[in-house]
């Protein structure tokens, strides 16, 4: 085993992570930072976001508009001192991105310019064409690179945390390329891992989307927060579950059923004109809108397309100039993935898991529970997406806590004392041990056969809509798995030179402890709130005994044990969420 | 226990594998084609400036039998280079911007090759005509 | 359900631990017409063989992970699709012009450190506190450099660039691309900073404009160009210096 030392490990070089160490080089040049990612860091999720990222702008917006879109959009299940932070600050991080040379889309007088996203009263989404992510990943990525105090460890996967007198004392990984294993004993750790949309088969998430930072921490006694809450994006192409942004809504585009009919005006959106409208029909929020496409299907008004049922999403009208500028990537998207040329016909698109709105839980620093780690991105939950996350909030949030997470963690790494080597080594040497163990195995089942069955449970029992019956079925099936899990993976390949069979398998161990902790909470929120919609006795909000975050503890073989805690109210008090009525035509930019 | 040991593959006859790279690689042999016609109209020149008479012996020896077949050579070696090249020409220069939309670089490679094509009939009609 | 049909699949092999050169191995894949060379690789590996190894992440052509050879041309595998190879085999390799690490999987260190190289950041023209506000930027100044800010890493270009393979000292098209997206962009003044890089013989000097790098670009990124247009530059660069030895073009 490979021993480095250094002071802060970031886990993840996505958005989150690079900002965070960004940061935490700018805070205290002479720290030594070690990025650390399974991917090389422009390979990250981050890259597909495609939409844009909320800031407010513009002379008719407040940032009390943002935080109230924020808040309601989340069903009232956000921390509200939290999402004031959050609002308070997005505007200088996107400036801040601008300086580091992020290629914004500009108005004619070179000012940023800004469109319409979902559930927004404003225009508030600064985008670069709808590529938003990439152009983010590449700038933070390349803007990295200036900081010699960071260190990227490429390709190494991370497996554990070692976790010596009660502190984050050390990160094990993998080298991928050798599969040698190597103890990067540390002082502080900061999980910018993403989230852990792989648990489902349906998503729209990259390969690399498996919880792996969310598991580590569990399995270390941190809970995951809120993690029932999963999200729905009502328009991926069916079958790959490639995402089609919802800036193409944002540009104007309208959704239509199998008889050419806007139907979300019959699920309290409409009515459906003047058009486009804000936090109206198409504008609407993700969860309504992927609600409504499930009492749709059951209506028999979806249409049957090869990948499964789909309804249209219709972008003609905007013209051809308007679809090749603001929407490049969709455009082409269509075109190679289900052979539709966007300006001629619309697209066929369906809902699919997109965004974990729960996970590690942490403070507004991105202080977690235990001491020295700290967590930020999709793989946190900070507390600004509530049951239900406002489109083009989570690209902010990279940027708004990863520079809290950088600094704050960087601090705390400055103040402790260097870590006990001997007892860190011990553990970090037992810790490869267990992963080593995984090659060993003579017999058992293959990972894609856990895997799918995995999917397979979750798609039907913890769902956009969800019955107890069912959901108990999943915690059952997912208990299962975790335990033929334990009893023996089959690696066809035993080497060590870039195994991804061997990651895979560990990813797996850790997507089923987070699979486990969705179903569970999701089981015992006995209410409906945001994207958790149930059809059994709890179809109604019930803030007398649910406006509580739902915490998932590890619980070792056994099921987590779920508890919940106190939800931040500062100056919001919930109120019924209203989306659609009467309104004026909005002026597009 | 742990290995290193990247595979470097050979590049041997590389310019064989792709079609594009032996268009590229016949585009570069004909470049000395170019120069050869270059040397014939230089030695032209010269000959022109040396007097009738050694103008004369250039002429005649332009019509050698030999040299009507390298004439023919030289065609179309030249005329492949010039199509190979007016098809790379796009790339070396920013882009050509009319009323505000960049010129596809087909369109580049189209003019380009009916403009030599107008150069070399006028000068074909020059000679034919004087 | 649509229709399913078997496709060969041919695929490079090379365990660094066991094998002292790749070898091809085939395998039988079962392909719908939606399946693209990826899905064909994810198939193997689920099903028929777990050690094939391979990168892939978004599936979308814009992580750039999955870049290989499928039938000698560099390409995205996730935007290849097995159909338009049916009947006939299809055969993947790794990007060629790359050490081979395993399998499908080339060693890309060497692109990471002329990434670093060319000071791939805003060097600001002038210095201005965030708190002030964005820097204005017009359509037109952002049309200038916005094509070479698309390129995905992904390296095709690289195996496409019999240059590159010649000698890897040769910068080559994607970090070139990325170099003029700086040296473009009205926000920065760092120029002067990446010339010296630009006017090296491994600079722009080794492009012998084979052109083939920005036919297998799949975001129309056009490194040739950006190669191109900086040994004008590189030129013009030389030519000043020359008149003016202490001035330079800065």
């Amino acid at each position: 085993m490979q021993v480095i030392t250094t002071d802060l490990v970031i886990v993840g070089g996505g958005g989150a992570g690079l900002r965070a160490a960004i940061a935490a080089a700018e805070t205290d040049p002479g720290l030594g930072v070690a990025l650390i990612s399974k991917v090389v860091p422009m390979r990250s999720h981050t890259v597909a976001a495609e939409g844009g990222s909320a800031a407010v702008v513009r002379a008719d917006d407040s940032l009390d508009n943002h935080f109230d879109d924020t808040v309601s959009g989340g069903d009232w299940l956000c921390d509200q001192d939290v999402v004031e932070y959050f609002v308070a600050n997005s505007t200088r991080e996107m400036t801040q991105l601008e300086h580091w040379g992020c290629p914004w889309s500009r108005k004619p007088d070179g000012h940023i310019n800004v469109r319409f996203f979902g559930g927004m009263k404003v225009q508030r989404t600064w985008f670069a064409a709808d590529k938003t992510g990439f152009h983010m990943l590449h700038t933070l990525f390349q803007t990295s690179i200036k900081y010699p105090s960071i260190k990227r460890y490429d390709e190494f996967f991370c497996c554990d945390l070692i976790v010596e007198d009660g502190r984050v004392q050390g990160v094990l990984a993998i080298e991928i390329a050798t599969g040698e294993l190597c103890l990067f004993k540390c002082r502080a750790a900061i999980m910018a891992t993403g989230g852990a949309g792989r648990v489902y088969r349906q998503n729209t998430n990259a390969g690399i989307v498996t919880g792996d930072g969310m598991g580590i921490a569990y399995r270390h006694g941190v809970p995951l927060r809120d993690i029932e809450f999963m999200q729905w994006h009502p328009t991926a192409l069916p079958g790959t579950g490639i995402l089609i942004t919802e800036a193409c809504r944002g540009e104007g585009a309208i959704l239509t059923n199998k008889d050419g009919y806007r139907y979300l005006q019959d699920y309290g959106m409409g009515p459906p004109d003047p058009w486009p409208r804000p936090k109206a029909m198409e504008l609407g929020p993700r969860d309504r809108l992927s609600q409504a496409f499930w009492h749709e299907e059951q209506k028999g008004r979806t249409f049957s397309h090869p990948g499964g049922q789909a309804v249209n999403l219709d972008l003609r009208h905007l013209g051809a100039k308007k679809i090749h500028e603001r929407l490049p990537l969709i455009t082409e998207v269509a075109q190679t993935f289900v052979g539709v040329d966007a300006v001629v016909a619309p697209i066929p698109v369906c809902p699919a898991v997109h965004y974990t709105m729960g996970g590690i839980v942490c403070n507004v620093t991105t202080e977690t529970p235990l001491k020295g780690l700290y967590a930020v991105g999709e793989c946190s939950s900070v507390g600004i997406h509530g049951a239900n996350r406002l489109g083009s909030n989570s690209l902010a949030e990279l940027c708004v806590f990863g520079k809290p997470a950088g600094e704050n963690a960087a601090r705390y790494a400055r103040s402790v004392a260097p870590n006990s080597s001997a007892a860190v080594e011990k553990l970090g040497e037992a810790a490869a041990q267990r992963v080593l163990a995984l090659l060993q195995r003579e017999r058992g089942e293959r990972v894609a056969t856990l895997r799918d069955e995995m999917h397979e449970a979750m798609e039907t029992g913890v769902s956009i809509y969800r019955k107890a019956d069912t959901m108990k079925i999943a915690c059952d099936k997912i208990g299962q798995l975790r335990e033929r899990y334990r009893k023996g993976i089959k690696l066809d390949d035993t080497s060590r030179a870039f195994n991804t069979e061997w990651l895979s398998a560990i990813e797996l161990g850790l997507t089923l402890d987070v699979a486990e902790a969705i179903a569970h909470a999701a089981l015992n929120r006995r209410e409906s709130r945001g994207a958790h919609m149930r059809l059994d006795e709890y179809q109604e909000r019930d803030d007398t005994n649910f406006l509580k975050h739902s915490l998932a503890h590890y619980s070792g073989d056994g099921a987590p044990r779920i508890d919940f805690s106190p939800v931040t109210i500062t100056k919001s008090q919930p109120k019924l969420r209203v989306y659609g009525g009467e309104g004026k035509k909005a002026e597009m930019t | 226990m742990t290995v290193r040991k990247p595979y470097v593959r050979p590049m041997a006859s590389w310019w064989r594998r792709n079609p594009f790279f032996m268009r590229y690689m016949l585009r570069e042999l004909t470049a000395p084609f170019v120069a050869i016609y270059a040397l014939i109209l230089l030695v032209g020149l010269v000959s022109l400036s040396q007097g009738e008479a050694a103008y004369n012996t250039w002429l005649s020896a332009l019509t050698h039998p030999a040299s009507i077949v390298l004439h023919w050579l030289l065609l179309v070696a030249i005329t492949y280079h010039a199509i190979t090249l007016w098809q790379v020409i796009p790339k070396t220069m920013p882009p050509v911007k009319l009323a505000g939309r960049a010129l596809p670089e087909r369109a580049v490679t189209v003019f380009g090759c009916l403009a030599t094509l107008a150069v070399s009939i006028a000068a074909f009609l020059l000679v034919k005509l004087l | 359900m649509a229709e399913t049909r078997t496709i060969e699949m041919e695929v490079l092999r090379y365990h660094p631990e066991s094998d002292s050169a790749p070898r091809f191995q085939s395998y039988q894949v079962p392909f719908t017409p939606d399946m693209s060379v990826l899905q064909g690789l994810q198939y193997i590996k689920d099903h028929l063989d777990g050690s094939l190894t391979f990168r892939w992440s978004c599936r979308m052509a814009i992580c750039g992970s999955c870049g290989h050879m499928v039938n000698g041309v560099p390409q995205l595998s996730c935007h290849t699709f097995l159909r338009d190879y049916f009947p006939a085999k299809v055969r993947v390799e790794p990007l060629n012009h790359f050490p081979i690490l395993r399998d499908l999987a080339i060693d890309q260190t060497d692109f990471l450190t002329k990434l670093e190289s060319i000071k791939p950041y805003i060097i600001p023209a002038e210095d201005k506190p965030v708190e002030s506000g964005e820097f204005l930027q017009t359509p037109a100044q952002l049309d200038r450099f916005y094509q070479f800010s698309q390129c995905i890493n992904c390296l095709l270009c690289y195996a496409a660039c019999p240059q590159y393979g010649l000698n890897s000292d040769f910068i080559g098209p994607g970090a070139m691309a990325l170099l003029h997206r700086y040296n473009a962009d009205s926000r920065d003044g760092g120029r002067a900073e990446r010339m010296p890089l630009v006017n090296e013989e491994e600079g722009v000097w080794s492009c012998t404009l084979v052109g083939y790098c920005s036919e297998v670009c799949p975001k129309g990124v056009n490194p040739a160009n950006a190669v191109n247009q900086n040994k004008v530059n590189s030129a013009l660069d030389y030519f000043f210096r020359f008149l003016m030895p202490k001035g330079g073009t800065r």
